[in-house]
């Protein structure tokens, strides 16, 4: 039996303020250069530098987490997949100025006994919150090792008291489109749906964070609340979520819905089972060295010990 | 004239200036995912200018005005310039180098396989432009037009394929796309 071991976060290990901001300032005023610049790129939005943590303390959870480098705060909050802010990995950095994240409430409904809306606060206990190292693997074959500060999602469900119908629980981001510019074309179904198997759902590993390094999340990663689950592509892990949805049948998620032979609704990273477009073999690492060849990509993304078991019975190259 | 024609020449360069900037962390940079940024940049310009080059054709078959017979061969070049390195960042860079895993990586990426196709089309109309091989190339013409025609389709069909949705350039390509290639045909059945 493995005995759980908790260890306070080193202060060393997170970005200090005084460079975050040098760095921020930096990027400003290099975006003010290029505004000028006639090809269009536009750093200008100036953002507030994210507030600390309401939980002064913390514990990194060493039972599930990786001790591979993690990458950079910067790499973590400017290379993002949100569509909701437009399609460009640099968007969400630069267009989610605008989006207000506080207050925030979440409605709970379906087959569940504590239906309502609840406040952020009522659902999360902010002294309770732990810190995982979670390898996170794109399905577009880049992966990023990140400190993510949150709470098992089974905490939240059990508090909730799902009923017996209760099989699948789906999760909605906010649909804002005055705040999230992305919505005003019709990329994909908004709101973005994803879904999990109650199973899932469970299983240890799931979190819903609320913050990364120390911080609370910043808008591009899905403030204030977003799930992860690390052991499937990073689409399934939804962002800035503000309605949990309790149901029998298998929720019609997102991206399933814009392309059902191209993402699955398990959705499972597995490097046998490639996009129609492209391999899933193998993966870029964020913030290797330039010229590091890719690395192959784990089953499970490497979480085959907690969650292999959950799929036992399942054709995995159907069901992908 | 010839002036205009170096003036445009550079111009169309200056993308590539600002990506060299961006390697040197100006112009904010090259971002968490740098190997991609260039690959992205260097494909999407290559592909930009290879349609402003095909576009300046039939506009000079309208207006007759010289120097837009003198264009095409210039922006063609540099356009090529863009793609090779397109190529060679992917190759060199992305896969590191290993013939196997790049033979294995086109095969297995359908997209790959179309910008292969593509880009060995306008490699080969990149050579004959050599001043050596200009007699042939005079008397081939209709073979190399559809040659860079083939290249390009190709280009804007791995630029459309490799995207995750509809995204508006690779479409707005396809269609500039559709009516150069039927007005190509037009103008070679007003010929016969």
């Amino acid at each position: 039996m493995i005995i759980q071991k908790n260890s306070v976060v080193k202060s060393s290990e997170i970005t200090p303020e005084k460079i975050y901001l040098k760095r921020r300032n930096l990027i400003k005023s290099i975006g003010m250069i290029s505004t000028i610049a006639p090809w269009g790129i536009t750093f200008g939005q100036s953002k507030e530098p994210p507030k600390p943590l309401t939980a002064a303390n913390f514990k990194t959870n060493s039972m599930y987490s990786t001790s591979e480098p993690k990458n950079t705060f910067e790499d973590i909050t400017t290379y993002n997949n949100f569509y909701e802010f437009g399609m460009g990995k640099t968007d969400p950095y630069q267009n989610s100025g605008r989006f207000e994240p506080s207050p925030w409430t979440i409605n709970i409904t379906g087959e569940v006994e504590k239906k309502g809306i609840y406040d952020i606060d009522d659902l999360i206990d902010m002294n309770t919150l732990e810190e995982r190292i979670y390898r996170l693997r794109c399905v577009e074959a880049w992966s990023m090792v990140i400190p993510w500060l949150g709470i098992p999602l089974a905490s939240i469900i059990q508090k909730l008291e799902p009923s017996s119908n209760a099989k699948y629980v789906s999760f909605e981001t906010v649909y804002r489109p005055k705040e999230m510019p992305g919505q005003k074309r019709r990329i994909l179904n908004w709101p973005y749906i994803e879904g999990l198997t109650m199973a899932e759902a469970m299983n240890p590993l799931t979190i819903i964070a609320v913050g990364l390094y120390g911080r609370d999340l910043l808008n591009q990663s899905g403030a204030p609340m977003r799930l992860i689950v690390p052991w499937k592509y990073g689409f399934k892990s939804i962002k800035s979520i503000n309605k949990i949805h309790f149901q029998e049948a298998q929720p019609k998620t997102s991206w399933n819905l814009a392309a059902s032979n191209e993402y699955g609704f398990y959705a499972n990273v597995n490097p046998e089972v490639d996009h129609p477009q492209w391999s899933q073999a193998r993966e870029r690492r964020i913030g290797n060295s330039f010229f590091g060849t890719k690395q192959p990509t784990l089953m499970f993304n490497g979480y085959g010990d907690e969650v292999a078991h959950l799929y036992k019975n399942l054709n995995l190259k159907k069901y992908f | 004239m010839q002036l205009i024609v170096k003036v445009l020449t550079l111009i169309s360069l200056l993308p590539f200036i600002i990506l060299s900037c961006k390697g040197f962390g100006y112009f904010s940079g090259l971002g968490a995912n740098p190997i991609e940024t260039i690959i992205h940049f260097t494909g999407q310009w290559g592909i930009r200018i290879l349609i402003i080059t095909l576009i300046i054709t039939p506009i000079g078959h309208y207006t007759h005005y010289k120097l837009f017979n003198k264009l095409p061969k210039p922006l063609g070049l540099v356009s090529l310039f863009y793609i090779i390195n397109h190529f060679l960042s992917y190759a060199l860079i992305d896969q590191g180098g290993d013939v196997k895993i790049i033979i294995v990586d086109i095969i297995e990426t359908p997209y790959l396989i179309v910008g292969w196709g593509g880009f060995l089309c306008l490699l080969s109309i990149g050579l004959v432009s050599f001043k050596k091989l200009q007699p042939w190339f005079n008397k081939n013409r209709s073979t190399i037009s559809g040659i860079t025609y083939t290249g390009a389709i190709l280009g804007v069909w791995h630029f459309y394929w490799q995207t995750k949705v509809i995204e508006t350039e690779p479409v707005l390509l396809s269609a500039i796309m559709l009516l150069l290639t039927a007005w190509k045909f037009k103008i070679s059945k007003d010929k016969s």
